[in-house]
């Protein structure tokens, strides 16, 4: 993978040489967090879609918050400060997973049940996160938190790349079926598709998508790439496919932007926090949008 | 009676500790429309789910024939009202594997738009599910449980918030499914409806009322809620 890697990364220097890229695309870190870029863009943008349907945004939340408590343990067991991947994917798909088993066997409501998951794991998260803050440079703290691009290299991409092909080969056949879970279990039943299985496939995909966009977007913030592009293309959207690409569109046009700018224009900013502030523009364009533009006004009005 | 497609033997549904169901025995034939009819909170739908796989249970369900198509025709979706998903939208969700953002797979199309025109919904695929009227959501919910064509059709009160017209011809459609072999189990508030479909029926209020033909046990007049 390295060569297609190096190839990109040379094609985006000749692309810079002749102008049509910045010139910081000729920096090796600055390719790779756009090779990154392209990947979680597409991925999060259609995975968002069925978090909005699905209602689970604040479920994707928690997730994302877990990724904080993961990488903790991980450093705490001696992995590698700048990817602590296994035991980041470990703690994450067992909260996930728990979470979701809990929400099946208990009378709470979800955002209860979530909240207090959210809250446990802050907790842990927090507290390991303090005593291990004296082994680690507080950059990697903050990049961990708030993402970054200087650290992306290619193993990274590598766990990206593996991550989009679990998710292209599981999520696609099963994207109607997990739509239809949970706007009727019992249909869902009547035409054939195992609910629960379907409903744990997602929270897997969800979980590794999350800590497959840490490294970039941050823990903290991973979760609003999920949400807000999506969200701001339901805003102009009247179909479903309307809305897929709209949020596929946002939320890549979000990370590169996200990237790129802070570099480009010199702001200190971490590039989770660029990506998102970028995102929300679009939610706030569309949503003014919306309100201006007729054909949408309709939609907006409660029943 | 002919050979039950299903059949309920002796039938428990403990819910939060409280009996839903209790010792829910009936059959119901092959190509018959069976009406299931019973009091708000007499358990009708919770035997659907029953049924469907959705709830726990004690005794049996029988299934004559555990390959058939089951079409099912829910109450309502739980999905937001705003959230863009046209009419063909739903129904490509419902009836292929290819993520229905990509497009409407050829499988069953053609059985797709039948049904959607024989509802007439055939001018409104374009329309979100969230902005069509109560009644036009039941058509289209009831279009869906027919493709692919079902060996055994489960319908909740189908046509709760359907017109006359709207009610009829659902009724209309029903009546040639069970002809054509299709056994129907049909959950329905409404009895003059009843009188007009069933062949048997079976109250149910927590517990087996009767079952039997409708015209023997249901009280002349119109349905409680109407009445109401």
């Amino acid at each position: 993978m390295s060569e297609l890697y190096a190839a990109i990364r040379a094609g985006f220097e000749a692309l810079a040489t002749f102008g049509v890229l910045p010139n910081t695309f000729f920096l090796r870190f600055v390719a790779n967090a756009a090779i990154a870029a392209a990947v979680i863009g597409p991925l999060l943008g259609i995975l968002g879609t069925m978090v909005v349907i699905k209602r689970m945004a604040f479920f994707s939340q928690a997730i994302g918050n877990a990724a904080l408590t993961g990488v903790s343990i991980g450093v705490l067991l001696g992995e590698s400060y700048t990817a602590p991947y296994v035991s980041t994917f470990a703690f994450c798909l067992a909260f996930g997973l728990v979470l979701k088993y809990t929400q099946y066997r208990t009378s709470l409501s979800n955002d209860v049940l979530i909240g207090v998951f959210l809250s446990i794991s802050l907790a842990i998260g927090a507290s390991l996160l303090l005593y291990v803050s004296a082994r680690m440079n507080t950059h990697v703290l903050e990049s961990v938190l708030f993402g970054s691009i200087l650290t992306v290299n290619d193993t990274d991409l590598n766990v990206l790349l593996a991550v989009a092909a679990i998710c292209v080969a599981v999520g696609a056949p099963l994207y109607n079926h997990m739509l239809l879970g949970s706007f009727s279990p019992s249909l869902a039943q009547a035409r054939g598709v195992s609910v629960k299985l379907v409903d744990y496939a997602f929270v897997c995909l969800i979980t590794l998508v999350t800590v497959a966009c840490v490294k970039i977007v941050g823990a903290v913030l991973v979760e609003a790439l999920l949400v807000i592009p999506a969200a701001a293309a339901r805003n102009v959207s009247r179909s479903l496919r309307g809305f897929v690409a709209y949020s596929v569109v946002f939320a890549t046009a979000a990370c590169f932007i996200g990237i790129v700018a802070p570099m480009q224009y010199e702001f200190p900013v971490p590039s989770g926090g660029a990506i998102i502030l970028v995102a929300a523009a679009f939610f706030a364009a569309t949503a003014i949008s919306r309100n201006l533009l007729g054909v949408f006004r309709t939609a907006s009005v409660p029943s | 009676m002919s050979v039950p497609a299903l059949r309920f033997r002796e039938v428990d549904v403990r819910l939060g500790g409280e009996d839903v169901l209790s010792r829910v025995s009936f059959d119901v034939a092959k190509g018959e429309i069976h009406c299931i009819v019973g009091p708000n909170g007499g358990g009708k739908t919770t035997l659907i789910r029953a049924l469907l796989g959705q709830v726990p249970h004690e005794g049996a369900i029988e299934w004559a024939d555990s390959g058939t198509v089951v079409g099912y025709a829910p109450q309502s979706l739980d999905l937001d009202r705003t959230m863009p998903l046209t009419v063909l939208d739903v129904m490509a969700i419902m009836n292929q594997r290819r993520p229905a953002f990509a497009g409407r797979s050829s499988r069953n199309r053609a059985a797709q738009d039948e049904a959607i025109a024989r509802l007439g919904l055939a001018g409104k695929t374009r329309r979100l599910f969230g902005f069509l009227s109560g009644g036009e959501r039941q058509r289209l919910l009831f279009a869906q449980a027919l493709v692919p064509n079902p060996g055994i059709l489960i319908m909740d009160e189908p046509t709760s918030n359907m017109d006359d017209d709207g009610a009829r011809l659902v009724e209309g459609i029903v009546r040639e499914l069970a002809a054509a072999g299709t056994t129907v189990l049909w959950v329905s508030h409404d009895w003059d409806q009843v009188r007009r479909v069933a062949a048997t029926a079976t109250f149910i209020n927590r517990k087996v009322a009767w079952s039997g033909p409708p015209e023997n046990a249901l009280p002349a007049g119109p349905s409680p809620k109407r009445a109401a």
